[in-house]
């Protein structure tokens, strides 16, 4: 029993070491992102907002699978769906408010609820571990398979078109973000808000019944917290991020079709958030940011050989790093290995 | 009018036991093991294409069926004694290990076999003539095996003493190894069992569609459901009527709101089912 609790208490500070070291890691990356239009231009500023929002998609599912252990692989749902949305706004303008602000409250609100309702329905039955995954792989294939048959909404299998986002203040008119450089720091700050407000969360007591829940969900349920409902609000917030994040690539891109929310899409989310480090935001981010971006530049030269690559890497990840990526970087820096 | 219900009926039928052979791999290892193998999509296609390769290599359809189930049956005894057998008491371990497995194998069929659709030449183009309805001869074909191979398992389940074996494994491992039971071992037949239903599925379904590296895909998320709808461990009856309900009526559904919507209220459905019957509609809460 001692030796139990002392184990705890060594894993709590280790943690807060890993949280502050990442903390301070982040900052340095976010100040080299805001930096980054600055000293280079052409494709790449273009492309990082696009690699960006795979990761705050990324630590979406991180937020979940990571500290309340519930692994998800439909968060490619949430993503087309936010994509669809503000297409969709965009196009229905009516002209009385900016259909921008709307469509983001709205991708919020939709993936909000989505993921309440889903939660909700199955969390509140017991349904869990395995099971859970099963549904949202279905979740995801739901979302692609609808908007394929909707085709008079979404376009089918062609897909559907959106338009850039415009911003306007009070009575002006709006402005456009056409210029990589406007889309890319408009991007910039929303990531560093999910990132900034997930690490709070995770650090509140909400996040210790989370990572309690990841642990051991009976006892935490025995202490008296109703786990259903912190499971459901985890999964809420995880597909609010998951969907607005949709909707800004979706108005980056300027193109969303199907596949967006297919099974192949949701699953590559697992493999990033892998092999970055399920319980680091961080890591997940940056994993998201460069296996997508290596994904871009290797597919051009040796797709198959790359795609079997990562396969190896995923089953090497999980056979021995638990951790990924972030862990790794633990190690290296002198910290124990985490192998739990 | 009574000729359409009865060929709906037949169609249904027929669809029943082809999902049922697609599910019965996964259903054995999901059941009676307790592992969700992500990668039976991926086995479902490399039986496909061992299929195509060996009849477009000359070999007659059956040996070739057989001799594609036994390959599978040697890749899934290598996941399973590399892999698997180290992560049994870890459902979220295997879960993405064989998910891996399949990201893996999906990729070397590409590379080896290419991403070109494949088509294996159907060994019984005809059909039968009942006179009220007329049933594609292949299909039925299959069907007759697939409810053959479920007969079997029910045989081998509940009369030899193999089967009582492996259902002690299921009620209670660790007393059955404390009997005497080797689990370690029973585990890597019932794995390698299971991968060569789904290398069988995989062959015998390849004549019906166009193969491709993601056949198996169609059928992998199917096959849950249907596991999961028809209640896990309960691998025989389950199975049957899991398949019934995913596939039946996915067949009724197309007849009023298309093959494509059809699909998403059955998946919805499921849903529903998995939430108010966890352990299957067989079974009492």
């Amino acid at each position: 029993m001692t030796r139990k609790a002392s184990s705890v208490s060594a894993e709590t500070v280790r943690g807060q070491i890993l949280l502050r070291t990442e903390t301070g890691l982040a900052v340095l990356v976010f100040i080299a992102l805001a930096v980054l239009p600055l000293l280079i231009s052409g494709y790449t500023i273009y492309i990082v907002p696009q690699y960006l929002l795979y990761g705050v998609l990324a630590m979406s599912l991180s937020l979940l699978w990571g500290f309340a252990g519930i692994l998800s692989f439909g968060q490619a749902a949430f993503f087309a769906l936010g994509a669809y949305v503000i297409g969709l706004a965009e196009q229905a303008d009516p002209g009385l408010v900016n259909p921008t602000y709307v469509a983001l409250l709205a991708s919020l609100l939709l993936g909000a609820s989505v993921a309440a309702f889903t939660g909700y329905f199955l969390f509140s039955a017991g349904v869990r571990d395995v099971y859970f995954v099963l549904v949202t792989l279905a979740l995801s294939i739901i979302v692609e398979q609808v908007t394929i048959s909707q085709s008079q909404i979404t376009g089918g299998y062609n897909g559907m078109f959106v338009p850039r986002i415009s911003l306007s203040f009070g009575t002006e008119t709006a402005v456009v973000l056409s210029s990589d450089t406007a889309i890319y720091y408009f991007v910039l700050p929303v990531v560093i808000g999910v990132y900034a407000l997930l690490s709070w969360l995770i650090r509140r007591p909400f996040g210790k019944v989370l990572v309690g829940i990841r642990e051991n969900e009976d006892r935490v349920l025995s202490l008296g917290f109703n786990t259903s409902f912190y499971k459901t609000a985890a999964f809420s917030l995880s597909g609010a991020v998951a969907c607005l994040a949709g909707a800004l690539y979706g108005t980056h891109a300027g193109f969303v079709s199907p596949s967006l929310a297919g099974v192949s899409f949701s699953t590559q989310v697992v493999v990033w958030v892998a092999i970055g480090g399920r319980e680091s935001l961080l890591g997940s981010l940056l994993g998201a940011v460069v296996v997508s971006a290596l994904s871009t530049y290797l597919s051009a030269i040796i797709p198959d050989y790359w795609q079997l690559a990562l396969g190896v890497v995923f089953v090497a990840v999980l056979i021995a790093f638990k951790g990924g990526a972030a862990s790794a970087f633990d190690y290296a820096f002198g910290r124990r290995f985490r192998r739990d | 009018m009574m000729s359409t219900t009865l060929s709906v009926l037949a169609d249904s039928t027929l669809i029943t036991f082809v999902f049922a052979l697609a599910a019965i791999g996964l259903a054995v290892v999901f059941g009676l093991v307790g592992v969700i193998n992500m990668g039976h999509g991926a086995m479902l296609t490399l039986g496909a294409y061992f299929t195509w390769y060996a009849t477009t290599s000359g070999v007659p359809f059956v040996p070739a069926v057989l001799a594609s189930a036994t390959s599978v049956a040697v890749v899934g005894l290598v996941l399973e004694h590399f892999l698997i057998r180290h992560f049994y008491d870890r459902p979220f371990e295997t879960l993405l290990l064989t998910w891996g497995f399949f990201l893996i194998t999906t990729e070397l069929i590409k590379i080896v076999f290419g991403t070109d659709l494949r088509t294996v030449t159907n060994p019984l183009p005809g059909a039968f003539d009942l006179s009220v309805v007329t049933l594609p001869a292949y299909e039925t074909i299959v069907a007759a095996i697939s409810l053959g191979i479920l007969l079997v398992l029910a045989l081998v389940l509940f009369k030899t003493s193999t089967g009582i074996k492996i259902r002690a494994l299921v009620q209670n491992p660790e007393v059955a190894s404390l009997l005497g039971l080797n689990v370690g071992l029973a585990y890597k037949n019932v794995f390698v069992l299971g991968s060569f239903l789904a290398g069988l599925a995989g062959a015998l379904i390849s004549p019906m569609l166009s193969v491709d590296p993601y056949i198996g895909n169609i059928y992998l998320v199917r096959s849950f459901f249907v596991v999961i709808v028809g209640g896990i461990g309960q691998v025989l009856g389950g199975t049957l009527v899991g398949s019934f309900i995913i596939g039946g009526s996915e067949t009724f559904f197309a007849l009023f709101a298309g093959q494509v919507l059809a699909q998403t209220i059955v998946f919805v459905l499921a849903i529903v089912v998995l939430r108010f019957r966890p352990s299957g509609v067989l079974r009492p809460r």
